[in-house]
């Protein structure tokens, strides 16, 4: 069950240049309505370039600095492997499920 | 089984989608290549790419052409593109050393995923070269 005071995203598709700046917003909007426990559910996620590592870096901090967090869940394969890749899956672990993110925050 | 692809356009965000969209269709025509070496391709190809648009001078104004060969040991590609020369050469190739930095990490993740990418500046445009062995 997902805590009441998680919110979670859902975007889909290729998060590169063309969509990173929209979930930067999206995130930052949800971060300001002061829901600042995120969970980024990426199993519609097909593909993620640098901009949109760079787009869920941008949310983690906007989250953190407002008292809550940003985690990722559903995390399909491409998108792990870039995680690796660039060493940010020690500040953006991946979480098998939107549930196993909702808690503990 | 081999096979050659050619993109043209201006380098602009939305066409690289374009490029994903051919990248998909190379999976489709190459039941053969692995998924993984494919994936880890069309990374490094989107990256050199998206550099491309966000640093391409004058911007809007870069044309670009992506020619694609797959052979029965490699994927190789070459972006070239009608902008100013590329201040850095390879500059960026290095991973930033502060995880909490939101950019700079895109020629450093192509050269990860790749066994060679060159750069080349050679007849008023720009030419990068990509290499990755099939596994």
């Amino acid at each position: 069950m997902t805590d009441t005071s998680t919110t979670v995203l859902r975007p889909t598709g290729r998060i590169n240049m063309v969509a990173a700046p929209a979930l930067k917003i999206l995130i930052e909007e949800t971060v300001a309505s002061g829901r600042t426990r995120i969970v980024v559910d990426l199993g519609e996620v097909s593909f993620i370039d640098s901009s949109g590592l760079g787009a869920l870096i941008s949310g983690l901090k906007t989250a953190r600095q407002a008292g809550g967090d940003l985690r990722l869940a559903a995390v399909p394969e491409q998108v792990l492997t870039v995680l690796r890749l660039t060493n940010l899956d020690r500040v953006l672990p991946a979480h098998d499920t939107v549930a196993d993110a909702s808690h503990d925050w | 089984m081999t096979g050659e692809y050619l993109l043209e356009g201006l380098a602009v965000p939305e066409s690289l989608n374009l490029l994903h969209d051919l990248l998909e269709r190379v999976g489709h025509d190459h039941p053969d290549l692995r998924a993984d070496d494919l994936m880890l391709f069309e990374t490094a190809v989107i990256e050199v790419a998206g550099n491309v648009v966000e640093h391409g001078q004058p911007p809007g104004g870069v044309t670009w052409a992506f020619h694609l060969t797959v052979l029965p040991d490699r994927l190789e590609a070459r972006l070239s593109d009608s902008g100013e020369e590329y201040p850095g050469g390879t500059w960026g190739t290095e991973m930033p050393g502060d995880p909490l930095q939101e950019d700079g990490r895109g020629l450093a993740l192509a050269t990860a995923v790749l066994d060679r990418l060159d750069y080349l500046r050679e007849d008023d445009a720009n030419h990068w070269t990509m290499l990755r062995r099939r596994g």
